[in-house]
This record gives structure tokens, C-alpha cells and sequence, in this order.
């Protein structure tokens, strides 16, 4: 939860790359200023920041989808086609998972949305709305 | 529930189309001492409340077992995400949660039903006598009422306490502190406040509400019982956040409990509030902004702890008859250390407050008890609410008492004294015995004026002092039978008329007749 220098570091080797730099050319010029500073020995932690940048990154552009089964695949493409319209994305990005606790339906998470139409999801509000009454 | 239940809520469902709605979520990326890190939510807004998807990848059997909905308060806005408080256990959020908004402020439940209740910073009841049926959601956070929907203090809150209601009197819609070191009576006083009520006409009579903040949880069961057993809890309600409950609940508590006298204001009713104690909000408020990575300032509290006290204790006030007539009237406590009132959170809260009782460990463990220093306690506008009869005996008890305490310290280096000056200390010292009162044990408004009028004309001048407690009780007990009337006259009318001063005084004097052995010198 810490901003530690390796974070400050790791962030700003992922900028220049994003802006364009190639990998090596800035993963060199960032030892160079590391050592430059005395500050080699933080290559390693510099490292594990940047994986857990591209983690993160992934996060936020990756779009699961997330079925029961295999065999309702084609159910629930036909049925996201409005939602992933609505968000801007197109088919192929799309990842698809089996979550077999879903028991049904289909629920489809990324880019800051979710939207669960699973059985699972029906069932549990269900449950819910019946103990509370 | 069997399966073919199951299997036709599943075939239901089937038919149910899918809500396409989509929710915001983002996902926690660290987790730790009750506040939680959050990549995304970009659209979240401050004090949203959030929820923490703890069912996905379980099995519906697992969601069903849960322990109800975990959730979250949006503290910080952040450049990639937010930081969140925890609502709960920290324990049940784990990395790559899915963390979803709302769209909505905290808000707790209200209701009448609530009356006698004892629930928790969320409003959810903890006493185990089961859900509310009918509730209304208030907000937490509210804008405290304006200026034109105010009115200036002017009905009297009885404590049924002596020496505040004579010397320090609170107004409905006033916010008054109680101040001191721990274990010299400040919950007593504020109890003693609520169990007072009781005497009030059922029409008049404040709704209470008791917000224990980090207390242990025994205490709070104690005072629970005290006023189920004393009859009082059944106009009052008890928002716990004890000392286990994580900083954030804490934090919210006294929100939680004005947001709930709120509901009772705005329906035209008077309440009292007791804040039991704002010294460990502070404290809990301190934790989270710290964890927040908020800049410390002085004693390590961030910038707004005093924005945090002066917003809540704005809310307390008396709303115009346009608005209903309601009031809040709130009753702070604030926990010093080894007396020091010049900490940052006792100056800041003594100068957001309309007036301040001041209890001294040194009276305390002299016996005098509430340990008030009437010296330095003041109330600022109480004393426009005072009622007349309380005003006509009260009037010059303090300057008396100050009087007092000044040739008592002298005393102790002259030993002979003109008959003036030990008559004054003789009167003093009995004046501080009559304003001595058992916690538990408030006493009415009109036996109050008596008790003091009987001080005030030297009536226990010639008993000796350790029986003034005594004589006192029993001239009450004397005046409850014999002069009735009088007691009734003064309770109704708030006045303390010649003819009533005539019939205290007749009845005293058949008091002392009847009783020569209590008069037996000093």
C-alpha cells in the first residue's frame, strides 16, 4: 500500500515504454540512472513493481467472460453482443472462463463494469429477499 | 429446501431475462488495519458506500452462509483508484476482490420501533430481539439545519441533577460538555441525565439517545440493564460501536446516532443525545486518517478532526415551528488526561460547544459527587431556559459557593475567624452537602427548588454535617406528604410564588419541630 521508490520507479519505466521507447532501450537507460544514484540494488524490487503495473494494467482492459458451462457458450455471446456494444468492445478481446458456481447464465466483468446474469447471482438475491421478509 | 424447489426457482429463473444493467466495480489491491486499497472505481464519489463481492468462485451454498453484506466507505479519491474503509471485518476482504459501488450515501435505519433497542453504527439491532419491521433509511452525513430554521434555546432539559440544573442549566438544543479524567463520574451524569426523563410528562418527555464509542462492551451492557431496570430504556436508544468494533465504526457512531435523532427532530420531537465519548472517535477517526496516508498535524489528528466534531455538533439544535419545533440536544463527553483541558481535542470541542461541565478528580475523591466545579463550568445559553422557580433559588449560589471555596483555602492558615466569616464557611459547606446526590438517583425539578430554597434560608445551618444528606432526603420525603400541593404548584407553574415560599416555609418549620433531635448543633 506504500509508495515505495521501486513503485515511483516501475511506474515511470512503464511510461516511457507506453510513450513509445523500446523495452530494452529503457529498461537500459533505467540501470544507467540506477547506478549513476547508487540505487542498483533496487533492480530486483523495480522488477516485481513492473509485474504487478502490467497485472494491473491487464485488470483494467482484460474483459472475462464467465460461463457454468462449455455448452453455454454460444447462449452467451448472442446475449453480451448489446452489452459489449454499449462498453466499446469488440468480440475478439473478450476471455472467456468456466466458473461452474455460477450454476447458470453468464456474468461479464472488466474495463470498471460488471454485469452478472447468472443463476447464481438470481438465486442468492432470491435467498436473500425471502430470510428479510 | 429440496431439489425439486430447486429446480423449479432454476426453470423460473430460465425465464427471467437477463438485466443487462451493468455496476462499477473495481478491485481491491491491498488490504490491511481496516482500510483497503481499490484499482478503479473511477466514477466513485466521496463517503459512497461500496460493497465487497465476497461470493464469487463459491458455491451458492457458501453465498447463502455468509454473514451478511461486507461493506465499504469511500474515504479517498486517488489518481488510480480509491481507499475505502472496511464496514466490518477486515478479514473476510481478500486481494482481487471485486469491490462494487453503489451509487449512494451511508445511510442507517430509523424508526420508532427502534425505541428501546440496542443496534449497532449501522442501525442493525444487536440485542438479539430481532429485525425492525418498518424502517426509514436517513443519511449519515447531513447538512445541519440553517439559520432560519432555527430557534434560540429556550425550554429547560431537566438532569435532575442539583447542582447542573441550578448553577449550569441546559436548554433543549443546546450542546453542552462534560469534561473530565476518567472515572469521575461523567457517564453517571450523562445516565443520570437520561433516567431523569422519566419525570417528564410522556408528551414532553425527550427521546434518548446513548452513543457508547469504544467502550467495553460491559459497560454498555451495564448502562443497558440500569435502564431497562430504572424503566427508562423504553425512551431510549443505544448506538454501540465498542472498543473491538473496527476505527471506521467508530468514527461513525455519534454520525449514526444524530442521523437517528434526526428522524425523531423531524417528526417534531424533542432528543437528547449523549456522545460517550468523543475523545476515542478522535482517536479512531486519528487510526484511519493516518492509515489513509492522510498528513498528520498536531498529536499526529489529520487537518479536519475539528470539521469532524464541529459538523457533528452543528446538527444539534431547535428547529422553528415552521420546521416542527423538534430539538437535539447533545450531551458530549470528552475524556481529559490528568486534567488537562488545554489538549487539542478537549479546546477544540470546548469551543464548538455551547457550555462545558468541568469534573474534578480531587472532588471526586473528596466525596463530592457529581465532582462539578461549578467554578469553571459554565452554560452559555441554558441560563435562557432556566425555569423561574429554579432561577430564584439558584440565583446566587455560585458566587456563594466561590465565596466559599476562597475562605476555605484561607481557613487553613487562620485560626481564628470573626463569626461572620465562619458563618458564611458553615453555610458553604452546607451548600456543597445539599448539592451532593447519589448517581442514580435524579431528583424531580420541583424538589430541586425546595431542597435549595431550604439551603438558601440557612435551614440546615444548625445540623451537623454529616447529616445534611440526611435531613435533606428526609425534609423531601417531609414536603412529598405534607406540602404536596406546594411541590405540585411549583412543578406545574415552573414559578416560586410568595404563597409557595410561605407554605415552605410553614412546612419547614414543622419539620424542625417535629424532628429536634436532627437540629442538635453543629
Amino acid at each position: 500500500m506504500n509508495n515505495y521508490m521501486e513503485q515511483a520507479y516501475a511506474q515511470a519505466l512503464w511510461k516511457v515504454v507506453e510513450g513509445g521507447m523500446s523495452p530494452s532501450k529503457a529498461v537500459h537507460a533505467l540501470r544507467n540512472s540506477l547506478r549513476a544514484n547508487g540505487r542498483e540494488a533496487l533492480l530486483p524490487r523495480i522488477g516485481r513493481a513492473f509485474a504487478r503495473i502490467v497485472e494491473r494494467e491487464a485488470r483494467r482492459t482484460d474483459i472475462v467472460l464467465a460461463i457454468a458451462r462449455r455448452k453455454d457458450e454460444r447462449t452467451a455471446h448472442s446475449q453480451i453482443k448489446n452489452v459489449l456494444a454499449s462498453l466499446g468492445i469488440e468480440g475478439h478481446d473478450l476471455k472467456t472462463q468456466i466458473d461452474d458456481t455460477l450454476i447458470g447464465g453468464w456474468r461479464l466483468e472488466g474495463r470498471g463494469h460488471l454485469v452478472d446474469a447468472s443463476y447464481k447471482k438470481q438465486l442468492l438475491g432470491l435467498y436473500e429477499r425471502a430470510i428479510n421478509t | 429446501m429440496d431439489s425439486s424447489t430447486v429446480e423449479k426457482i432454476i426453470k423460473e429463473i430460465e425465464h427471467i431475462a437477463p438485466s443487462h444493467g451493468g455496476e462499477h466495480v473495481g478491485k481491491v489491491v491491498a488490504v490491511g488495519d481496516g482500510v483497503v486499497a481499490i484499482d478503479g472505481l473511477s466514477k466513485a464519489v466521496m463517503s459512497e458506500v461500496l460493497t465487497f463481492e465476497e461470493t464469487k468462485g463459491k458455491k451458492l451454498a457458501e453465498g447463502m452462509e455468509a454473514q451478511g453484506q461486507l461493506l465499504g466507505l469511500v474515504l479517498n479519491l486517488e489518481e488510480d483508484g480509491v481507499r475505502a474503509a472496511v464496514l466490518g471485518d477486515t478479514a473476510r476482504v481478500a486481494e482481487g476482490m471485486t469491490v462494487k459501488s453503489t451509487g449512494r450515501v451511508l445511510s442507517v435505519p430509523a424508526s420508532d420501533e427502534m425505541l428501546g433497542r440496542v443496534v449497532s453504527t449501522l442501525g442493525e439491532p444487536i440485542d438479539g430481539k430481532g429485525p425492525f419491521k418498518k424502517t426509514t433509511m436517513v443519511p449519515v452525513e447531513r447538512q445541519a439545519a440553517g439559520v432560519i430554521d432555527r430557534k434560540s434555546v429556550s425550554v429547560p432539559l431537566q438532569t435532575g441533577i442539583k447542582a447542573i440544573d441550578a448553577m449550569i442549566p441546559i436548554g433543549r438544543g443546546q450542546r453542552e460538555l462534560i469534561i473530565g479524567d476518567r472515572g469521575t463520574g461523567k457517564t453517571t451524569v450523562a445516565i443520570d441525565t437520561i433516567l431523569n426523563q422519566k419525570n417528564e410528562p410522556k408528551d414532553r418527555r425527550p427521546i434518548c439517545v446513548y452513543v457508547a464509542i469504544g467502550q467495553k462492551e460491559s459497560k454498555t451492557a451495564r448502562i443497558a440493564q440500569q435502564l431497562r431496570e430504572q424503566g427508562a430504556l423504553e425512551y431510549t436508544i443505544i448506538v454501540d460501536a465498542p472498543a473491538s468494533a473496527p476505527a471506521a465504526l467508530q468514527y461513525l457512531a455519534p454520525f449514526s446516532g444524530v442521523a437517528i435523532a434526526e428522524y425523531f427532530m423531524d417528526k417534531g420531537k424533542d432528543v437528547l443525545i449523549i456522545y460517550d465519548d468523543l475523545s476515542k472517535q478522535a482517536v479512531a477517526y486519528r487510526q484511519l486518517s493516518l492509515l489513509l496516508r492522510r498528513p498528520p498535524g498536531r498529536e499526529a489528528y489529520p487537518g479536519d478532526i475539528f470539521y469532524l466534531h464541529s459538523r457533528l455538533l452543528e446538527r444539534a439544535c431547535r428547529l422553528s415551528e415552521e420546521k416542527g419545533g423538534g430539538s437535539i440536544t447533545a450531551l458530549p463527553i470528552i475524556e481529559t488526561q490528568e486534567g488537562d483541558v488545554s489538549g487539542y481535542i478537549p479546546t477544540n470541542v470546548i469551543s464548538i460547544t455551547d457550555g462545558q461541565m468541568f469534573l474534578i478528580t480531587d472532588l471526586f475523591n473528596k466525596g463530592i459527587r457529581p465532582a462539578i466545579d461549578v467554578g469553571i463550568s459554565v452554560s452559555r445559553v441554558g441560563s435562557a431556559a432556566q425555569t423561574k422557580a429554579m432561577k430564584a433559588v439558584a440565583g446566587g449560589i455560585k458566587l456563594e459557593l466561590a465565596q466559599f471555596r476562597e475562605l476555605e483555602a484561607f481557613m487553613q492558615f487562620a485560626s481564628d475567624l470573626d463569626k461572620e466569616t465562619a458563618d458564611r464557611i458553615e453555610s458553604g459547606r452546607r451548600m456543597v452537602e445539599v448539592l451532593k446526590q447519589k448517581n442514580g438517583e435524579p431528583i424531580p425539578l420541583e424538589k430541586q427548588v425546595a431542597a435549595i430554597y431550604a439551603a438558601n434560608q440557612k435551614f440546615f445551618i444548625d445540623v451537623p454535617l454529616k447529616k445534611v444528606t440526611e435531613v435533606e432526603k428526609r425534609l423531601i420525603e417531609f414536603l412529598d406528604t405534607k406540602s404536596s400541593k406546594t411541590l405540585v404548584e411549583i412543578k406545574k407553574t415552573g414559578v416560586l410564588s410568595d404563597e409557595s415560599k410561605k407554605e415552605l416555609n410553614k412546612a419547614m418549620e414543622a419539620f424542625r419541630l417535629g424532628h429536634e433531635e436532627l437540629f442538635a448543633g453543629k
